[in-house]
Order: C-alpha cells, then structure tokens, then sequence
C-alpha cells in the first residue's frame, strides 16, 4: 500500500478529541446543512443554483430555530419543573 | 404498456434503485439527473466521510451496534467492508465522538436511502408519463 493511501486511511482509525460541552452542539451544523441539502435535491426537479440555494439556505435556518426553540422550550419546563 | 415492457420496466427501476445504493447519486446519473447525482454524490459521501473521520472506523459496529449498522448500510453495500474490519478491534473508538460520529455515518445513510426511493419514483415517473400511462 502506497504512503499515501496509509496516511489517508490513517486519517480515520482514531477518534477526534471531542469533549462534552456546550460547543459541541454545534457539530449539528454541518449535518443540519447535508440534511437541507439532499431533502432539496430530492424536491426540485430543475435545479437553478440560485434558487436552489436561497430553498437550501431557508430550510437549515427553519430546522435550527426550530430546534433552539424547542431547546428553549425544554430548558424552561426543566427549570419550572425543578425550582 | 405490454407484459413484456412491463417487465422490462420493473427491471429498470430495480438497476435504478441497487445503483442509487451501491454508489450514491448513481440513481440518478442513470435517469440524466446529473446535476441532481453530484450534489447528492458529494453531500453524501461527505457526511460519511465527516462521521468516520470524528468516531474512526470503529464506529461501524455490525454486532454491537446492529440498528446503527443498519442505518449506515445503506449508504452503500461496502460500508459492510468497513464492518468486517472493524470487527478486529483494532479501531479505537469512545464516548462523544462515538455518538457524534455514528449520528453523522447514519444519518447519511438514511439520506441516501430517501435519494434511492426518490431515484427509482422519478425512474418510473419519467416512463409512464412518456408512455402516457
């Protein structure tokens, strides 16, 4: 197997160091964006890059207010429940 | 449509359907959709690539992990390759980027399992409406 190979195989036999902390929230980004991304591909038969992208930019901000509403929601019924 | 292109289209849409599986986007290269196989080619294998990268190859645990397994399988049949090696026990593999890492692999996977249906419904969308069916 060439260096190159080894190395790149490398890249993916040890985990990265992730800790648990409010930070690593945001690795939902990136998925949030592949998510928006293939559910678009799927619903557009004629893909415009413009318009493609402002449908694409529109439904990753709709998931993620979505979800720090709900995380808000959820953060204030654990409040009221434990106070 | 007659018995026999009746069969022949079935054919069609399972080449479309084991395409879109065993290279993502494939599906849809084969009904001319290639801006549409691109994007999902590159998405795709990103993502799957983006999880491997954070947990390691241990990550795609076939007996630990079956539901996981499941979900990464259909992103393609040679993620079963990756399982197979990482039934050794040589991959390390702990905690968040575990989690973090088996999310993205499976998640991916379920993406490309919406692109396979997707393929296969525009496959014979694209035939019954040239047929007039």
């Amino acid at each position: 197997m060439s260096i190159i190979n080894s190395l790149i195989i490398a890249n993916f036999t040890v985990p990265e160091k992730i800790d648990v902390n409010p930070q690593s929230i945001l690795w939902l980004l990136p998925l949030v964006a592949a998510i928006a991304i293939v559910y678009k591909v799927t619903k557009t038969p004629k893909i415009k890059a413009s318009s493609f992208l402002k449908e694409v930019v529109i439904l990753f901000g709709s998931i993620v207010i979505f979800m720090a509403v709900t995380a808000i929601v959820l953060c204030a019924v654990a409040w009221l429940s434990t106070e | 449509m007659t018995q026999r292109s009746k069969e022949a289209h079935a054919l069609f849409l399972i080449l479309v359907g084991l395409l879109a599986w065993v290279v993502p986007g494939a599906g849809h290269l084969a009904i001319n959709k290639k801006k549409h196989a691109i994007i999902i080619f590159v998405t795709i294998v990103l993502t799957f690539c983006t999880g491997l990268y954070i947990g390691s190859v241990g990550i795609i645990d076939s007996v630990g992990a079956k539901p996981w397994f499941i979900a990464q399988l259909m992103n393609s049949p040679a993620v079963a390759t990756l399982g197979r090696m990482s039934q050794t026990g040589d991959y390390a593999v702990y905690a968040k980027p575990n989690e973090i890492g088996q999310i993205y692999t499976s998640i991916a996977g379920l993406l490309n399992l919406l692109c396979i249906v997707n393929a296969v419904y525009w496959a014979h969308l694209r035939r019954t409406q040239i047929n007039g069916v």
